[in-house]
């Protein structure tokens, strides 16, 4: 039997032709990030790479940005602040152990969810289990080599960066959008007041009862005790600023740039979606702070939002209904709504794509696909923009298991789509006996998407990716399915809580 | 009256509470008696971040008014919104957040008869109270109505009191807020005013469009001490977005505490902070919507005084000989939009 493995859960198409290079592929799978030559398959590099010596010592040579010297053994990423100096020998001895940090970081998460690319040169990821935001080179050779790594306070639902890809921006499951530069700028010093004494807000002026007085008293007592107890916190010891926050659970994050039309110039817009069934306009940086428009029609958590490159004025979102909405997002303005198939209050989107294809010879027009999958749903849903800014279902491609994520293929005319090795078709929690390969290829024509035998993903396939232990127990599968299938989570169960 | 087994406190709440049910569906035109806040009382607290069951519209177009402000109604009966209901002659755009047990709805009302304004709470029983409170005082109102233009009556007392006096000092014992409004006749006879149950950090925009609001109360707001529960403030900078999406420039936005702290804390969160001479420019926020209003521009404000004077809050912190700390802040138009 052959031995379990991972499946890609997020591919992107890094195009590199207009720096003259080959375009190369990028994606996720466990807790690896694959390169790999989009014109062969070949894989170009693992990150991060089965422990061995060496890979310190290159990170320490390409690191663009130097460490400061009392760090220097460390990795340059963990840039602490650090108060004071007796501060910094004391945390100094957790944080930078070089030989050890490989290994620990090897540990320290099972899975990397999100994924963006800046420039065509850099990858951004997070690690899922650690929370932590990090930046990755990728030269010429596709060779990954990690820049950074940025410790956020709460798990990320979303990654992207801002127009100029200068930026990132992420949401969290706090609602909070931070944003911070790609590549850290110099040494960050938080401005921060000289350490306080603890001081209650409270005073007896307005607390009355006698049990807060009681606490009030033990609070006061407590204060002149602990002063010296103060723990340090080590997540966003970098330069970052909170542009936007949702008082919910944030689900998706993008950012759109409207071209110049007759009446105003470039603008830029972050969209933000949450729990509670809410899209959100904002400008885009460094005015986020302006909302500009809700856009309000669905009656469940929205988690996936798509404004098509070819369209920017058209957003198609989609969540815990069982509808899509097509938006002039601008306007709050419901274009369409369009059915899914499935009952509501069962039904999760998975994910929503658009993949553009220019005319070619077999295909005289272009063609502006929306494709859409339900979670734990091996059916692809094939949707044409028409001109009037509505969609039109055309075709339902049937997957050899689950859709997770769909990338176009530049110029090729094709699209790859990655397929759950792990899980049967249409079930988010029964398990295959052996793996089948994680990834499919369409070509357009004739008007259809047909499969086609893509001599690069025959070659990724025949690799494949990282196995699962042979022997794997329930709780483990468990685990697996709820990382990768947990939007349904974001379903309100109606618990009454006064 | 003291029994041995006296009912338990919640049998008692039940029975009364359901008794004023009654009182409010029978249309027998008997007099409706003002509740009382002592079967209404509910922890001070609620967690912002929970589900609760809360009734929301999908959009502002989409929520019904016509049952909250039944004299505003439009006689038109053609003018619907998205969800069926009649449309009203104007639009609320008065908003108290946190309105508890709507001292300040009450006291704003004559004050602004002619602008509609409501209260949202997110505990049931305050807002079951207010509720029941402001059909009380509508009834009561309509009574006193009828009198004036029916001196015939057979009520002995005598209804014309200067219907025009709203200027009447605050009753000072506190049992006397349940008695308000009960004698006089009001401007707007508390039809412009109206609760509703929410939680307004999450929903705000379900019910209020793009600069629709020309004032907001936040007043006495629950200080959350712990610096853990920072986060559920009713004050931060993201929601001073919210608050300035619905908030038209030029509108207001009124904030008292008793908690000296949280005053600073509002200070901080709307207003930049003194900058170093030649030092960099502040970043970007929400603080570039909003600027202080003077404290001679709120000497002159009567809102001020209803917010500093007749909230339930404000008079336990008088009786209790606590600080009061106003800030008021306008809104301002939003930036140009970056070259």
């Amino acid at each position: 039997m052959a031995s379990l493995q991972h499946p890609f859960q997020c591919l992107r198409y890094v195009n590199r032709q207009s720096m003259g290079q080959s375009d190369i592929l990028i994606a996720t799978a466990g807790r690896n990030l694959y390169s790999y030559d989009s014109s062969s398959g070949q894989r170009l590099d693992v990150w991060p790479q089965p422990v061995d010596a060496n890979v310190e010592d290159n990170a320490e040579d390409k690191s663009s940005d130097a460490a400061p010297a009392s760090e220097s053994q460390g990795p340059p990423e963990k840039r602490r602040k650090l108060s004071s100096t007796s501060e910094e020998q004391q945390d100094a001895k957790p944080e930078s152990k070089p030989k050890d940090s490989n290994k620990e970081a090897s540990n320290s998460w099972t899975n990397i969810p999100l994924v963006a690319v800046a420039h065509s040169k850099y990858v951004v990821i997070m690690t899922s289990e650690d929370k932590c935001v990090r930046v990755l080179s990728l030269d010429n050779e596709g060779k990954l080599q990690q820049l950074s790594a940025r410790t956020m306070p709460k798990k990320l639902s979303a990654l992207t960066l801002t127009p100029d890809e200068n930026n990132i921006l992420t949401g969290d499951k706090f609602g909070d959008v931070y944003t911070f530069p790609l590549i850290p700028s110099g040494e960050y010093v938080k401005v921060q007041a000289p350490a306080k004494a603890y001081e209650p807000s409270a005073t007896n002026l307005t607390v009355h009862t006698k049990r807060n007085l009681e606490s009030l008293e033990q609070q006061m007592r407590q204060a002149a005790l602990s002063k010296t107890n103060q723990a340090e916190r080590v997540v966003l010891n970098f330069e970052h600023q909170v542009i936007i926050g949702h008082v919910s659970l944030l689900t998706e994050l993008i950012s759109v740039t409207r071209p110049a039309d007759s009446t105003v110039g470039k603008r830029n817009y972050i969209l933000t979606a949450d729990r509670d069934e809410h899209i959100r306009v904002s400008r885009g940086v460094p005015q986020a702070h302006v909302i500009e428009q809700f856009c309000f029609g669905h009656t469940s958590f929205v988690s996936s939002l798509c404004v098509p490159s070819f369209e920017p004025k058209v957003l198609v979102s989609g969540g815990g209904d069982n509808y899509l909405l097509v938006w002039d997002w601008l306007q709050n303005q419901i274009l369409q709504k369009v059915q899914l198939p499935g009952a509501e209050g069962e039904i999760t989107m998975r994910g929503i794509w658009d993949v553009s294809l220019e005319p070619t010879a077999d295909n005289a027009d272009p063609v502006k696909a929306i494709f859409v999958s339900l979670e734990g749903s091996s059916q692809l849903l094939y949707y044409t923009l028409e001109s009037d800014n509505t969609i039109t279902h055309q075709d339902t491609l049937q997957l050899s298991g689950n859709v997770l994520e769909l990338t176009g293929l530049g110029s090729r005319g094709s699209i790859l789509v990655a397929v759950d090795t792990l899980r049967q078709s249409d079930s988010t929690s029964a398990w295959k006996s052996s793996s089948q390969p994680p990834l499919e290829a369409f070509r357009f024509s004739s008007g259809k998407w047909a499969p086609v035998d893509d001599s690069m993903v025959i070659k990724i396939n025949s690799e494949g990716t990282s196995n699962l232990p042979t022997t794997i127990e329930e709780k483990q599968q468990k685990e697996l399915n709820d990382s990768m299938y947990n939007l349904g989570n974001l379903r309100k169960r109606g618990d009454y809580d006064e | 009256m003291a029994t041995q087994n006296p009912p338990a406190k919640r049998v008692k709440r039940e029975e009364y509470r359901r008794k004023v049910q009654a009182q409010q569906e029978s249309t027998d035109g008997s007099v409706i008696k003002m509740p009382q806040k002592k079967f209404f009382r509910q922890r001070a607290h609620a967690n912002p971040f929970s589900d609760h069951r809360l009734e929301y519209p999908i959009s502002p177009a989409h929520m019904d008014w016509s049952s909250h402000y039944p004299a505003f109604v439009d006689p038109d009966t053609s003018k619907t919104n998205l969800s069926g209901g009649r449309k009203l002659t104007k639009e609320v755009e008065v908003v108290d957040i946190g309105c508890g047990f709507g001292g300040l709805m009450v006291g704003l009302a004559p004050l602004l008869p002619d602008t509609l304004m409501v209260g949202m709470e997110i505990r049931t029983s305050v807002l079951e109270y207010l509720s029941s409170r402001i059909h009380a005082l509508r009834s009561q109102q309509q009574r006193l109505k009828n009198k004036a233009a029916n001196p015939s009556s057979t009520e002995p007392q005598d209804a014309s009191t200067q219907p025009e006096n709203t200027e009447s000092t605050p009753a000072p014992a506190p049992a006397n807020d349940d008695e308000i409004g009960t004698e006089k006749l009001f401007p707007g006879n508390f039809e412009n005013i109206t609760a509703i149950r929410s939680n307004t950090m999450k929903f705000l925009p379900n019910f209020f469009g793009h600069h629709q609001l020309s004032k907001i109360f936040i007043c006495f707001p629950d200080p959350h001490f712990k610096a853990r529960k920072h986060k559920a403030r009713i004050i931060s900078e993201s929601l001073n977005s919210e608050y300035a999406f619905v908030l038209r420039p030029g509108g207001l936005l009124y904030t008292i505490t008793d908690v000296e702290e949280y005053h600073h804390w509002v200070l901080r969160h709307f207003l930049h902070g003194e900058q170093p001479e030649g030092g960099p420019a502040p970043a970007a926020s929400s603080k570039d919507l909003f600027e202080r209003v003077s404290e001679e521009e709120l000497a002159l404000d009567p809102c001020v005084r209803v917010m500093k004077f007749e909230t339930e809050e404000s008079k336990k912190v008088t009786r209790n000989k606590g600080n009061k700390y106003v800030a008021v802040f306008r809104r301002k138009a939003d930036p140009e939009w970056p070259a």
